[in-house]
């Protein structure tokens, strides 16, 4: 019963992704209508504009909103690589000498335990120039989340392939390139899915901070103007939290390429 | 820092990382990556002798405490200011913001109180209600999956953007913030617990349904006691999420807490004070991160996965 249940699951699944989605968007405008039903079309749409409101001015500012997006995913992006490497390189320093892993592993277990977002303010009073305050907030709330993920990563190598590996004097490149990296690759992109969205999230908190560019400053001048600009406002939240689940379907993608021997990603079924 | 050091005569030198007395936060992540890595090292360091173990040990035990001493120090001799070129003002000095604490404690403190209670509130509630949600959806195969999959949309939302929606519709008291964060902090908890729901052996399974189990029994006997570990992991993500969503969540319309006393003394650009609502909230994090781990360690011993943060 089970096998042919799940070789029907796939079909399904996707299937019903669609409808949850579609489900949602027609909740949207029906609770919109009820809002509008009940209060003055000011509150109802400072509250929940109709989605097709919020569409319409989603397609006629597309050259703003466009421009502005790409100079936060723009900074976003550089940020978040220049994270992910230092993280990365950070991680298999740690994995190689005990004693720095020792010094630094406390600070960054705890750096998770910590609100790092809070920070963003304090850097770009700082630094003082919006695109490398974003670039340096992406790559630091990136960096922690990486380096968590890859060391572990580097720790789930087996032993006994460890063991194997030096019983035959293999040299140290070798054990790295054939066993220790592709053990870290998965954990890589753990940590790199987690910090995708966040990284967004910073540039857009650098933004509003006073950037003079870029979706957040959007975001606050169309609040500004109250119900007037809803739509553009629900446009712009619509838009950035569209960047951030691009990234991360970016980064789920690559993983499912580069390391397909992960449990979840071989064929369904077959057991 | 010479906490640490007492403690290690007592060491007992049968275990390699054995159960030290005290639980400050940065040791006990030390102790887990090591209890994590004891195979690994181990296998480089056979050869060294029982006694250059143990100084080793006790050195290894003290680099952190060194690397952090030595951190604050250059930082209070102004050695960062030089390499970056920066002044006072941009960045105060660590004996600046340890008076600023000290001179506004109370109002600290209060505002403190009034954060956590957002974290804490919105935390229960969004943790609630994405268990819930995952509970919800186990129970289903194909629309629950796609559920959780949409559910986990909420994730890529940026916390920032939530704040001026949920202040619409909560007003601009302690509602709103509880509302950002139990938004970001449901998701989290769905899509963990519901891994956990799914994620089950065949085996058992088929053991159960030979048994005859009915569905109620297949929930409660096997699937909820195997989905525990995961509950704490969503938790432990949701604890340190919460706390981003509660100050974030203040930096934009709020009259007390943390987040709020932070951009306002910032614009202000009295940064001792705003250098000070980090500190406080770190450590406000970190208590509250401690407590799951704790409850997690109390509730869930049984439980080898419990070691292995998030």
């Amino acid at each position: 019963m089970r096998p042919m249940f799940l070789r029907l699951l796939k079909p399904g699944y996707r299937a019903w992704v669609m409808i949850w989605i579609i489900s949602i968007f027609v909740l949207w405008e029906g609770l919109a209508w009820m809002l509008h039903l009940f209060m003055s079309p000011q509150q109802a749409t400072s509250r929940l504009p109709y989605l097709h409101v919020v569409m319409d001015s989603f397609f006629r500012h597309w050259n703003t909103l466009a421009e502005q997006s790409s100079v936060t995913f723009g900074n976003a992006a550089i940020g978040f690589a220049g994270g992910t490497l230092l993280g990365a390189l950070l991680a298999l320093l740690m994995s190689a000498a005990v004693w720095i892993e020792r010094t630094l592993s406390p600070y960054v277990v705890s750096s998770q335990m910590v609100p790092v977002i809070g920070l963003a303010p304090i850097v770009y009073g700082i630094i003082h120039n919006a695109e490398w305050a974003r670039i340096v907030m992406a790559a630091y709330v990136t960096f922690f989340p990486v380096i968590i993920h890859t060391l572990k990563g580097l720790k789930s190598a087996s032993p006994q392939h460890l063991e194997l590996m030096r019983a035959y004097g293999t040299s140290w490149r070798a054990r790295y390139i054939k066993c220790l990296l592709p053990s870290a690759l998965p954990g890589l992109f753990s940590g790199m899915k987690i910090a995708a969205p966040l990284a967004v999230t910073s540039s857009i908190v650098v933004e509003l901070m006073g950037a003079p560019d870029g979706l957040g400053v959007l975001m606050v001048s169309s609040l500004y103007y109250g119900s007037a600009q809803a739509g553009m406002f629900w446009a712009t939240i619509m838009l950035s939290m569209g960047i951030g689940l691009i990234s991360y379907l970016f980064i789920s993608l690559a993983e499912h390429w580069l390391t397909p021997w992960q449990p979840e990603f071989r064929p369904k079924g077959g057991e | 820092m010479s906490e640490s050091s007492v403690f290690q005569p007592k060491r007992d030198e049968g275990t390699t990382n054995g159960v030290t007395g005290h639980a400050l936060p940065g040791e006990r992540g030390s102790r887990q990556q090591a209890e994590h890595s004891s195979s690994s090292t181990d296998y480089f360091r056979t050869s060294t002798s029982q006694i250059g173990m143990k100084a080793g040990m006790l050195l290894r035990n003290l680099l952190p405490w060194l690397a952090g001493a030595i951190f604050l120090t250059l930082w209070q001799l102004r050695f960062f200011h030089v390499l970056l070129s920066l002044e006072d003002y941009q960045l105060p000095v660590p004996s600046a913001i340890a008076i600023s604490i000290r001179d506004n404690a109370e109002m600290l403190f209060r505002y403190a109180i009034y954060s956590g209670t957002e974290m804490l509130g919105g935390f229960l509630i969004g943790s609630l209600l994405g268990a819930l949600a995952a509970m919800g959806a186990s129970l289903f195969a194909n629309s629950g999956r796609a559920a959780v999959t949409v559910l986990s949309a909420l994730n890529a939302v940026p916390i920032v953007a939530l704040a001026p929606i949920m202040n619409n519709w909560f007003g601009d008291g302690i509602w709103s913030r509880i509302a950002v964060v139990s938004v970001i902090t449901m998701a989290a908890m769905a899509v963990s617990l519901f891994k956990g729901l799914t994620s089950i052996q065949p085996q058992y399974e088929e053991l159960l349904s030979s048994l005859a189990a009915s569905r109620k029994q297949f929930f409660w006997k096997l699937r909820m006691p195997h989905a525990l570990p995961s509950l704490f992991a969503g938790l432990k993500i949701n604890m340190s999420t919460s706390i981003i969503g509660a100050i974030v969540g203040e930096f934009f319309i709020a009259s007390q807490g943390l987040g709020y006393l932070l951009s306002d003394q910032i614009r202000l650009a009295n940064m001792p004070l705003a250098w000070s609502c980090i500190v406080i909230a770190a450590i406000l994090g970190i208590v509250l991160y401690e407590t799951v781990v704790l409850a997690e360690k109390r509730l869930l011993h049984w439980s080898r996965a419990h070691t292995s943060a998030q």
